[in-house]
């Protein structure tokens, strides 16, 4: 049995910049991993130079402390909550000071605005930011506190649609065409090598809000415990790098390193889809802080 | 290899008409940062034919928005990169048009419009590799200027002083050639192909 101790505000503030800091100077290992296999892999000469670049850049940016990419995105932030852990901490708050504490430092370019008048904030601070959320998960002793920023030249080439069973097709062609013509429109937009999410069932909210995370918390690496859902994402993957879109649109081999399906049921009369774009800088940083404030790194 | 070329500001017709897509360009001279919010105020300011703090005339206009330090008054860059151009489409043919400039820089390629006045005006589009900012700034030497901060400071006209800026690879060229065009043509088909 661990000590249990309190998780306040001032504890949360610290472990929130440190984990801020790192994400945006450092792309997760997985990324990173798969970016250096594709240009190894790449046969187009200029998309292999690309390719060789970005790589270059991301080591770079972590020897020296600058942000890998001059956009910082838009935050999310991912906590899973045990429910053996004493914690006394407003997230909302203490995560929106973090993020104006990173800015302040350089470590964040001032990017938010309001929606309508579009004026800046000028650190970052605004209504809704981060957007955090929160899954519960019984029986444990610790909490995940996971910050993605996504680029948003990314968030331009996404896509929503409301299928009919008719249109999902059998052993749902009609999603992955879907996927497959919207990233054959999507171009060099959404700044490839990208990730792909692709959130699908509930209400197109429900299946927006999966595409995000499963592209947003889910290593680049890692296998779907679905078999089948597993198979889709090997199958989309395949298919995806035959489009020949490449390294920042120009032509290659290379398009995505990665496509994470997430699926839940939905009501019989549709299938909500949702495709998320991830351009290949993931800046994704994550601890666990288990019950006696001991602090794990998870990415 | 494709074809580099190094070319210095200001620009001129002779130096990008010769610019087919996949060469590779390396700039020398003065750049100047726009995005959306100065590319609205730039028409407000012609359409109210007031004085723009910045004459277009030869110059390379990058899409992007830098992280910037001041340290004693003076600014300093940190990162810099492209950002998604096609957000720019409706002001090509005044930029290149009406005001001149002669580059566009930036990242995932622009549209008809601006295809149509690159050919119009003998303009280039370069793109700017993707995320790649900490190598770029490495060739920014100084911030000479910066005005309409009031924007904030990604919306805000950078004056920048690079060296050896590159590589950008020339995307779309004044002889009607676009690389993005002809990648995305041939992933519809693909696509048709692949699925029916």
């Amino acid at each position: 049995m661990k000590d249990m101790k309190t998780i306040d505000n001032r504890f949360l503030l610290n472990t929130a910049i440190e984990v801020m800091k790192k994400s945006c100077t450092e792309i997760a290992s997985d990324a990173k991993e798969l970016l250096l296999q594709a240009s190894k892999k790449e046969r187009s000469p200029a998309a292999k130079r690309l390719l060789e670049m970005m790589v270059k850049n991301a080591e770079l940016a972590s020897t020296e402390g600058k942000p890998v990419c001059q956009s910082p995105g838009y935050p999310v932030a991912y906590i899973t909550l045990g429910d053996r852990v004493s914690i006394n901490a407003n997230f909302q708050k203490v995560l929106g000071e973090a993020i104006v504490i990173a800015t302040n430092d350089g470590y964040l370019r001032p990017s938010m605005v309001d929606p309508i008048t579009r004026v800046n904030s000028g650190d970052n601070s605004g209504i809704g930011v981060p957007d955090i959320e929160i899954e519960h998960v019984p029986d444990a002793d610790y909490v995940d506190l996971v910050v993605s920023f996504k680029g948003c030249g990314a968030e331009l080439a996404n896509v929503t649609k409301v299928l009919t069973p008719f249109q999902v097709g059998e052993n749902g062609l009609g999603v992955k065409k879907l996927v497959l013509e919207t990233v054959a429109n999507a171009g060099g937009i959404p700044c490839p090598p990208v990730a792909i999410g692709v959130g699908i069932g509930g209400q197109i909210h429900y299946a927006a809000k999966l595409s995000r995370r499963a592209i947003g918390l889910r290593k680049w690496t890692d296998k779907n415990v679905d078999p089948d859902v597993a198979e889709m994402e090997n199958e989309l993957l395949r298919l995806v790098n035959q489009l020949g879109i490449g390294p920042a649109g120009i032509g290659g081999d290379t398009t995505a390193l990665a496509v994470k399906v997430e699926k839940v049921h939905t009501h019989t009369a549709i299938c909500p889809v949702a495709i998320n774009f991830h351009c290949w800088p993931a800046r994704r940083a994550g601890v666990r802080i288990h019950s006696d404030k001991t602090v794990e790194q998870l990415f | 290899m494709p074809e580099e070329s190094y070319l210095t500001t200001p620009l001129r017709k002779e130096n990008i008409s010769k610019l087919r897509v996949r060469n590779i360009v390396f700039l020398n001279g003065t750049v100047y940062t726009a995005r959306d919010m100065a590319h609205i105020r730039i028409m407000d300011f012609l359409r109210e034919n007031k004085q723009l703090p910045v004459d277009f005339e030869g110059t390379a206009v990058f899409h992007a928005g830098p992280v910037m330090e001041k340290n004693g008054g003076e600014w300093r860059i940190k990162v810099i990169g492209p950002t998604t151009s096609m957000r720019m489409e409706p002001f090509s043919e005044t930029i290149l048009g009406k005001l001149g400039a002669k580059a566009i820089i930036g990242k995932g390629g622009m549209g008809k419009g601006t295809q149509q006045a690159l050919e119009k005006y003998c303009g280039v589009y370069l793109l700017s590799p993707p995320g790649c900012s900490v190598v770029q700034a490495k060739a920014v030497e100084k911030v000479l200027r910066v005005h309409w901060i009031d924007l904030g400071v990604p919306e805000a006209i950078w004056v920048l002083e690079v060296k050896m800026f590159g590589p950008l690879i020339v995307a779309m060229d004044s002889n009607g050639n676009n690389i993005f065009d002809e990648v995305k043509e041939r992933a519809l088909n693909k696509v048709k192909s692949l699925l029916g």
